[in-house]
């Protein structure tokens, strides 16, 4: 599903140039559980931005689902994120103006889904995620896990085929942790493929893969469990 | 999606309620200001309105010159009518001449009133298409006609019918009501107008005026015609303007030109320089519509300024939805339609402060606007006003917003740079330019006022009150009323005078003097006056005597005042035979004293050669009244009446305090200073009510800096001149912008004038002041506010 080749990204200041990816690369198949991890500046987040279209790299290849997209500009990126990516952040990052269902109903309008099958959908993830009863409640008054769900419905109510998780309990006591990172294993298992960044190796325990990376680069590579790939090639 | 973005932008409001607070009503401010100034444009736009006609009516102007320098008028000779009327007959529909407009008397049994009106031909009512409410549709047919309005018909007949009733008009001539006509509203000419009487009755009234009928140089008469549907205006003014000069050899050496003022141009363009129109009251028109633009900018800027310093809270929200799959231009849309929202509240506020308002703005500005809920036009107008408003103020927030990176903003790293806040600086200098522009613009209006207020004006004012002569009743007994008058106590001296004190009737020209220059074109101001004239206005003689009573030969003498000896060119006035009409038989005019200039014209003009002739033939128009200044004026004022209304029971008594006339010549430009003070004013407060709103969020962001900075040992002092720093460079700098700016265009403004005050320094610095002051104000409470605080909790919070 992903296939990244060769990836370079820099930040350049006046003085300094900072190199956030060197040459990385690797392939995430369809339906896998990957975690990254390593070192505060080694470039996770980076990447992860890359892999969630919000950045463009400054080299190397990007294929997402067959397409080439690094290069892709502004508006095709928005497009092509809106309908196959979701994102799940450390801090929720939700809208302090809107209510439970209004946030999760936001993707939804985004991509042009009618009113009423937007309702249907977010009280069905709503339900899911069991958070139904605060559907008309404001982020403030949610705890920090239940925020988190919101978050992760959100993230899910369009049915992305990716979700990409930086850091997802870090704001988080470890049960309500537990519970989100539960909830990402049964996303997984249902289906999407997931990339998390943490610091956690708790957390990493979850997936099916993790990857580590210093300086920009990948360091090791451990397969915690066989994941058998439904489309082995990219 | 749009519900979705009202609703966010409706919580926003909600949820920063100062902040929105702040936004919405100082925009409603600007808005307000706008709109009231809109509807004053529009009334000036519409004048005349009310005349279906009103494109082709026009009045014949005249230009005439007198050594080189070129004077424009309405004043028209008689026979000027016939001409037009034979010769030029296929270019009008209506030709209508008309006397001036005066007050007289109309008694109706015991009830006696006093009314403006004019004699005028009989195609008036069509020209003007007035709307007869009762009687004929051509009422001043008849000899012995008089046409009133609605309300002075009520005023003298009640609820009776007027029709066929008999007035009596200045207690002589008894008139039969012909027509009643709907009043003519405010904003148009004609409108001080409450009767008309028929032109064949005024041309019968005196001799001079049959006389009038072949004298090219007799200018006494106004002239209005209707164009023909097809005639063009321009081509039928080039058509007459050599009528006199080619029918008058006489008065060909003043060089008269005819021309055609349109009606549009009556109220707007009235001005004339040298025979070259030059404006007018359109002006004023400009002026108040930059002013308003100006006033509207300033609220659009705090809206610009505000939603821009919020940024980093908002950048959070931008960057989740631009996360999540929203589209810039989906961002922008959704700012815009917040801009659209605070707009909208800003304009149902701006409406209620309109209407709130309306009233104290008519008095200010002296006019009769209605609140047009009814017109389509409005509201299209403003809407189109809501959304472009919204657009201006939102467009810059938009683009601004909708560009931040989701990447950055979601790190936390976001942190508006040092050139972010740069358009928010340029737009708090172009704010505070203008204000200052504006205040110092105020002040030059208002030491112009004062300067020529102040100006010595050669006579007294206060205590003297002139009784216009309204009635047949009063000619002749000028000595026997002066008798009675100062019999009762309450009157020092009186004098008749041909025109009020406060302004000249009449020029002459025809006079010869010994060291007259050859192809000398002279013009004076011409009054005729009684004996006690001097003694009565308190007017200085500076050399020789006022009339007196003690010389007989008074009665061919004449005064002269300083400006006139200067015009003239007299070494030693006293005594000088001036010699009037022609040179074979001429009126020989004994010069026996000269007063000192007096200001009875324009108070920014200098003072006119003028010449006062004794009154020989009761050419009088007011009695001039000094009262006892022992007594009260209210005391002065009954027995005068008392006085009056004995001898005369059938007229109505009616005087002027002449320092109230005299005032009134700085009415049009207090009008001016008392609106410009008003929106400068309100300026200020929509400046200082972003700078306010831009100085907190300043605090805010830098409340961590502030907490560090006090754990450091910083006084609050310090911190003070820390936050105010900023702002008051932003302040020095529009004063720097400013003071160039609007000492050009005073400079401009006063050139007008010809006695005019010299812009001085002080005006400037105290502007400055004023600006630097309010400015510290403004902040110095966000300042302190945030340096006060307990930095434990700031430095807590991050």
């Amino acid at each position: 599903m992903i296939k990244i080749t060769d990836l370079e990204k820099y930040y350049a200041t006046e003085e300094v140039r900072t190199i956030a990816l060197n040459k990385l690369s690797f392939q995430v198949q369809e339906g896998e559980f990957v975690a990254v991890m390593g070192p505060s500046g080694c470039g996770k987040s980076t990447l992860l931005n890359i892999l969630g279209l919000l950045d463009d790299p400054d080299g190397g290849s990007f294929i997402f689902n067959g397409i080439e997209v690094a290069g892709f500009n502004e508006r095709k990126r928005a497009d092509l994120r809106k309908h196959n990516i979701g994102f799940v952040f450390q801090s929720f990052n939700l809208i302090d103006e809107l209510t439970v269902f209004e946030n999760v109903e936001l993707p939804l309008i985004y991509t042009g889904v009618k009113p009423a099958e937007r309702k249907k959908r977010v009280d069905e993830v709503l339900e899911k995620m069991q958070i139904m009863h605060r559907r008309k409640h404001f982020p403030q008054q949610l705890s920090g896990g239940q925020q988190q769900r919101v978050a992760v419905a959100r993230a899910v109510v369009n049915n992305p085929k990716l979700i990409l998780a930086d850091e997802p309990t870090g704001n988080l006591d470890s049960s309500n942790g537990n519970e989100v990172m539960d909830l990402l294993t049964e996303l997984n298992e249902a289906g999407t493929t997931i990339i998390m960044v943490t610091h956690s190796e708790h957390d990493a325990k979850y997936s099916h893969r993790i990857i580590r990376m210093l300086d920009g680069q990948k360091v090791t590579e451990n397969v915690l469990s066989e994941y058998k790939s439904k489309t082995l090639e990219v | 999606m749009l519900r979705n973005y009202f609703k966010i932008a409706w919580r926003n409001l909600l949820k920063h309620k100062g902040y929105s607070a702040i936004n919405i009503f100082g925009l409603a401010l600007g808005m307000a200001v706008t709109l009231m100034i809109g509807l004053w444009v529009a009334d000036e736009l519409n004048f005349n309105a009310y005349y279906k006609n009103k494109d082709r009516i026009a009045q014949v102007y005249q230009t005439q010159t007198y050594n080189g320098e070129i004077g424009t008028g309405t004043a028209i000779p008689r026979p000027l009518e016939f001409v037009l009327r034979q010769e030029y007959a296929d270019n009008f529909e209506r030709i209508v001449m008309a006397s001036w407009e005066q007050p007289m008397t109309l008694r109706v049994g015991d009830k006696v009133i006093g009314q403006t009106g004019i004699s005028i031909q009989e195609e008036a009512p069509q020209m003007l298409d007035l709307q007869i409410t009762q009687g004929e549709q051509n009422p001043l047919k008849e000899q012995n006609a008089v046409m009133i309005s609605q309300s002075c018909a009520k005023a003298l007949f009640g609820t009776e019918k007027a029709l066929g009733k008999i007035i009596n008009v200045n207690d002589r001539d008894d008139m039969m009501v012909t027509a009643v006509y709907e009043d003519i509203p405010k904003n148009n000419s004609f409108h001080s107008i409450n009767f008309f009487l028929p032109w064949k009755h005024y041309i019968t009234t005196a001799h001079w005026l049959k006389n009038a009928a072949d004298q090219w140089g007799n200018n006494s008469f106004q002239l209005f015609v209707q164009l023909k549907e097809n005639a063009d205006l321009a081509g039928v003014s080039q058509a007459i303007a050599n009528i006199k000069h080619n029918k008058d050899a006489n008065e060909a050496q003043f060089e008269p030109k005819l021309f055609l003022w349109p009606m549009e141009k009556w109220h707007l363009y009235s001005r004339f320089k040298n025979g070259v129109p030059s404006g007018g009251r359109i002006e004023n028109v400009w002026l108040f519509g930059i002013i308003g633009t100006f006033v509207l900018l300033l609220a659009c800027i705090n809206f610009m300024n505000l939603s821009t310093a919020r940024s980093e809270k908002r950048a959070m929200e931008v960057g989740i939805r631009k996360t999540i799959g929203s589209t810039k231009n989906q961002l922008v849309r959704q700012f815009l339609v917040e801009s659209l929202l605070v707009v909208f509240f800003a304009f149902a506020l701006a409406m209620g402060l309109v209407l709130l308002f309306l009233n104290a703005f008519n008095d200010l500005a002296s006019k009769a606007i209605d609140f047009p809920w009814s017109s389509p036009v409005f509201w299209v107008t403003a809407l189109v006003f809501i959304t472009l408003t919204a657009l201006i103020s939102g467009s810059y927030p938009a683009l601004y917003l909708s560009a931040f990176r989701p990447i950055k903003v979601l790190k936390g790293t976001f942190k508006a740079g040092k050139m972010a806040a740069l358009p928010r600086k340029v737009l708090v200098v172009t704010q505070f330019s203008v204000s200052i522009a504006l205040i110092i613009g105020t002040l030059i209006v208002m030491s112009q006022i004062e300067f020529s207020k102040n100006r010595p004006i050669g006579y007294q004012t206060e205590g003297l009150i002139q009784i216009p002569v309204m009635s047949y009743e009063f000619v002749g007994k000028d000595d026997f009323m002066r008798q009675q008058f100062l019999a009762s106590g309450a009157v020092m001296e009186m004098a008749t005078s041909s025109s009020p004190s406060t302004d000249i009737w009449s020029h002459r020209s025809g006079y010869n003097w010994e060291s007259k220059p050859e192809e000398f074109q002279e013009e004076f101001a011409y009054t005729e006056v009684s004996y006690e004239y001097v003694e009565t206005l308190g007017l200085k003689v500076v050399d020789g005597r006022g009339f007196s009573r003690e010389f007989a030969t008074d009665s061919s003498a004449i005064l002269l005042n300083e400006a006139a000896v200067k015009y003239m060119g007299l070494k030693n006035p006293v005594g000088e035979i001036i010699r009037q009409g022609s040179e074979e038989n001429p009126t020989l005019l004994r010069v026996i004293g000269v007063v000192e200039d007096a200001v009875v014209q324009s108070p920014y003009e200098p003072v006119k050669q003028a010449i006062y002739v004794f009154d020989r033939y009761g050419n009088a128009s007011y009695w001039n009244l000094r009262l006892n200044p022992d007594q009260s004026a209210g005391e002065n004022l009954a027995q005068i009446e008392e006085v009056f209304t004995r001898n005369f029971p059938n007229s109505p008594f009616t005087y002027d305090f002449v320092d109230q006339e005299y005032a009134q010549k700085f009415d049009e430009e207090e009008r001016i200073a008392s609106l410009a003070k008003v929106f400068t004013v309100l300026a200020i407060l929509i400046s200082c009510l972003g700078l306010f709103g831009l100085a907190s969020f300043v605090a805010e962001q830098r409340t961590k800096e502030i907490g560090v900075r006090k754990v450091l040992g910083a006084s609050v002092a310090n911190l003070w001149l820390l936050l105010s720093k900023d702002f008051v460079m932003l302040v020095v700098m529009a004063i720097l912008v400013a003071s160039p700016v609007a000492f050009y265009l005073m400079q401009q403004w006063v050139q007008k004038f010809s006695y005019r005050t010299d812009i001085s320094l002080w005006i400037f610095i105290a502007a400055a002041f004023g600006a630097m002051s309010i400015t510290l104000i403004t902040v110095s409470f966000q300042a302190i506010k945030a340096a006060i605080a307990n930095p434990v909790k700031s430095l807590r919070n991050e």
